[in-house]
């Protein structure tokens, strides 16, 4: 090959090479959501205003050992029937900071709202969460995202500067 | 019935119409006619002598041929004033001719010399190789309402008159006006439909406005209901509303509309303000090979600043601009670049390269193949693009172009580090990551088409996150025709893909499957964490600038 791609790239640092996520979106928190303790959610942004919606790694659900189920269907509002049109998403399904996504229900009777925490238009469910539920626990900041939403570049901008970033949420967890 | 020509010709003269306006109502097309109008007008004017002499002895009319033969020869006395005349002194005041009543003198020789001195300033500037030209007037609109007057006085007085056979002011101008300019600038006269360059004169009317305010009393209702959609119709006057105010009018309702029937004295022939002159766009066809990992395809620039200091576009412009004299500026005005796609700024673009057009608006010449020759090798000096070639191409090669940019196939050289053990080993959870034979073997082999498509494997795609906010977001089916993997000597954690995909297909994201939003995708195909390094185009499949490339 007359450029070589191996030559054309640095390869000295693949063994820290950054996941997929960590390289294109800035990853926020909000704590103790509704006052709940370790209802924590994580917001990933990415820089066109995109964000997906996960639970924080210190959120009480990975502690717990029991089977769930993710409803989707909730306060009557069907979050897998959302649909959006065209370049500026029409349709979509309107939300803000305490709009429910979705509820994890325990198989022993417990359960918790998962709220979105901003304004925005919901533009995706993560429809492998499914077929696989597990996914939320195991790939919590990659491919078990729970939602993609859109807001303005202004919320969007806002956001990340109001919430703690990944270094204030280890130090918080540190405390 | 015969028609009385010669009182066509006699009714127009007594109106105050030019030697050239005769004709054109005589329903004249023959052009050379209107070369030389005064020597044609003699026909008329002779025959009609005899009928004068006895007929309009004792007219009182205001003209007679007498005063039309001593104004033509007033026409030649200044002709030679002005010949005399150092070229560039303003008309001088004892220049006085008298304006034609309908064409207000845009077809009176005696107003073109101005004219012809503006069209050569031009050129002289523009330089243009091309041989030829077509030009084009914009007439003052008075002229139309004035047409239409002496028309109907013509249709009043002379019975079957026609005024459809009435020849257009442009055409009758191209004849005259334009043969002369052909002359003075040492160009062909030609079409418009053949020559590139166009010559166009805007000439003006100081009386223009004022003239057509008679058309509100004439069409009152269509003026009326214009002004009242202003936002539509932002401009009172415009060619299409004066012909629509002309429709169906008679010489009544222009007579009881203006004292002077619509034809007041005329204080000064209309005359030529500015010359813009125009030459059909260029174009260029090329393949570009982009080296750079930092290079975008087009200047980027974000809230008004750069993000990346050059691109594809501007290293390919510069040397072409040079070769034009266009400054940095107009070089962005006047070239334009159109690719087969484009690729990312940290894709490399190898292979034979991609095709694309330079489109060269308004240009003075076509370079010579030893330009072109020199502006590939100053292209390909910076080291970030290579361009072998760039050949003279015609509009109509763009076409395939946009088409490719559909249909056309393309091969990717892609990096991959697999991040995980596949689902499918049972080794040792804390030992390295390695491609193993397996690995190859579950990617050469798969296919999820029936045996015998051309495609071997059908995947979905969800639009790219980085892409959704400027896009719907959809499922779009692509297709992998072709797809190779390979260990990379030294590297046991990577390797190398080569994958063939139809058009539109989103590479990056079927490396790492975008949080499973492609599918099935590399880490589907390996049941593993994949991800990729580096990204290169390594062929796009279309034959361009022609047929015969890629040669092989």
């Amino acid at each position: 090959m007359e450029y070589n791609i191996l030559d054309s790239v640095d390869l000295t640092d693949v063994s820290n090479f950054k996941s997929f996520t960590d390289r294109y979106f800035s990853k926020r928190y909000i704590l103790n959501v509704g006052g709940k303790e370790n209802n924590d959610i994580m917001l990933m942004f990415h820089s066109n205003r995109i964000t997906l919606l996960s639970l924080a790694p210190s959120h009480f659900f990975f502690k717990k050992n029991c089977d769930y189920k993710i409803n989707f269907n909730v306060h009557n509002i069907d979050r897998l029937s959302n649909t959006v049109k065209g370049k500026g998403k029409k349709g979509g399904q309107m939300l803000n900071p305490k709009s429910v996504i979705c509820k994890i229900e325990y198989d022993d009777g417990a359960n918790f709202d998962v709220p979105c925490g901003m304004k925005g238009t919901l533009i995706e469910i993560n429809e492998e969460l499914i077929k696989d539920p597990q996914l939320l626990k195991s790939e919590p900041d990659s491919t078990g995202f729970i939602a993609i939403i859109l807001s303005s570049i202004a919320i969007s901008d806002s956001m990340k500067n109001e919430l703690l970033t990944h270094e204030e949420y280890l130090k918080s967890l540190k405390l | 019935m015969e028609i009385d020509q010669n009182n066509i010709f006699k009714l127009c003269k007594e109106l105050g119409c030019c030697d050239a306006c005769c004709l054109r109502y005589l329903g004249l097309k023959n052009p050379s006619a209107y070369e030389n109008t005064k020597d044609v007008v003699t026909k008329y004017a002779v025959q009609e002598t005899a009928i004068k002499s006895s007929d309009l002895e004792d007219s009182k009319d205001s003209k007679t041929l007498e005063d039309i033969k001593k104004n033509i020869l007033e026409d030649i006395n200044i002709e030679s004033d002005i010949n005399g005349d150092s070229c560039k002194s303003p008309p001088s005041k004892k220049r006085k001719i008298e304006p034609c009543v309908t064409c207000l003198g845009i077809l009176q020789e005696e107003t073109w010399a101005d004219s012809f001195e503006m069209v050569k300033e031009v050129l002289e500037k523009k330089r243009y190789a091309c041989n030829t030209f077509a030009c084009a007037l914009s007439a003052p609109m008075a002229t139309i309402l004035r047409e239409r007057v002496v028309a109907l006085h013509l249709e009043k007085s002379i019975s079957h008159y026609d005024a459809n056979a009435l020849t257009p002011l442009k055409e009758a101008w191209k004849w005259s006006f334009g043969t002369k300019l052909a002359t003075h600038i040492g160009k062909i006269l030609d079409s418009g439909a053949v020559s590139p360059l166009l010559i166009t004169l805007n000439i003006d009317y100081l009386d223009d406005l004022q003239e057509l305010e008679a058309l509100k009393t004439i069409a009152a209702t269509l003026f009326e209901s214009r002004s009242q959609q202003r936002k539509r119709f932002s401009t009172e006057f415009t060619r299409r509303v004066v012909e629509q105010a002309l429709e169906d009018v008679t010489l009544e309702m222009i007579q009881a509309a203006s004292e002077s029937c619509c034809l007041p004295q005329i204080t000064a022939p209309a005359k030529c303000v500015s010359v813009v002159c125009t030459h059909t766009p260029m174009y260029l066809g090329g393949r570009y090979i982009k080296l750079s990992r930092e290079l975008p395809q087009t200047p980027w620039i974000l809230g008004g600043r750069r993000v990346m200091p050059s691109s594809v576009q501007e290293i390919i412009f510069q040397p072409l601009a040079e070769f034009y004299g266009m400054s940095a500026a107009e070089a962005e005005r006047r070239l334009k670049l159109v690719a087969a796609g484009r690729e990312d700024v940290d894709v490399r673009c190898l292979g034979d390269g991609r095709p694309f057009a330079i489109e060269i608006t308004d240009p003075q010449r076509q370079l010579t193949s030893e330009e072109l020759a020199q502006a590939c090798k100053v292209i390909s000096s910076g080291g970030e693009v290579i361009v072998k070639e760039l050949v003279p191409i015609v509009k109509e090669d763009l076409a395939l172009l946009k088409k490719g940019e559909e249909s056309k196939t393309k091969t990717y050289h892609a990096l991959c580090i697999k991040l995980s053990h596949s689902e499918l080993d049972e080794v040792d959870p804390d030992s390295p990551v390695t491609v193993t034979d397996a690995d190859l073997e579950r990617i050469n082999s798969y296919r999820n088409t029936k045996e015998g498509d051309e495609a071997k494997i059908e995947i979905t795609q969800k639009t790219p996150i980085r892409v959704l906010h400027r896009r719907p977001l959809l499922t779009r089916t692509r297709h992998l025709i072709e797809l190779h993997a390979e260990k990379v000597p030294g590297h046991a954690q990577l390797l190398y893909v080569r994958v063939r995909t139809s058009a539109g297909t989103y590479v990056k994201e079927w490396a790492h499957g975008e949080l499973r939003r492609t599918r099935p995708a590399l880490p589907d195909l390996l049941r593993a964490r994949t991800d990729l390094l580096a990204l290169d185009v390594a062929a796009v499949h279309l034959h361009w600038p022609n047929a015969h490339f890629p040669t092989q």
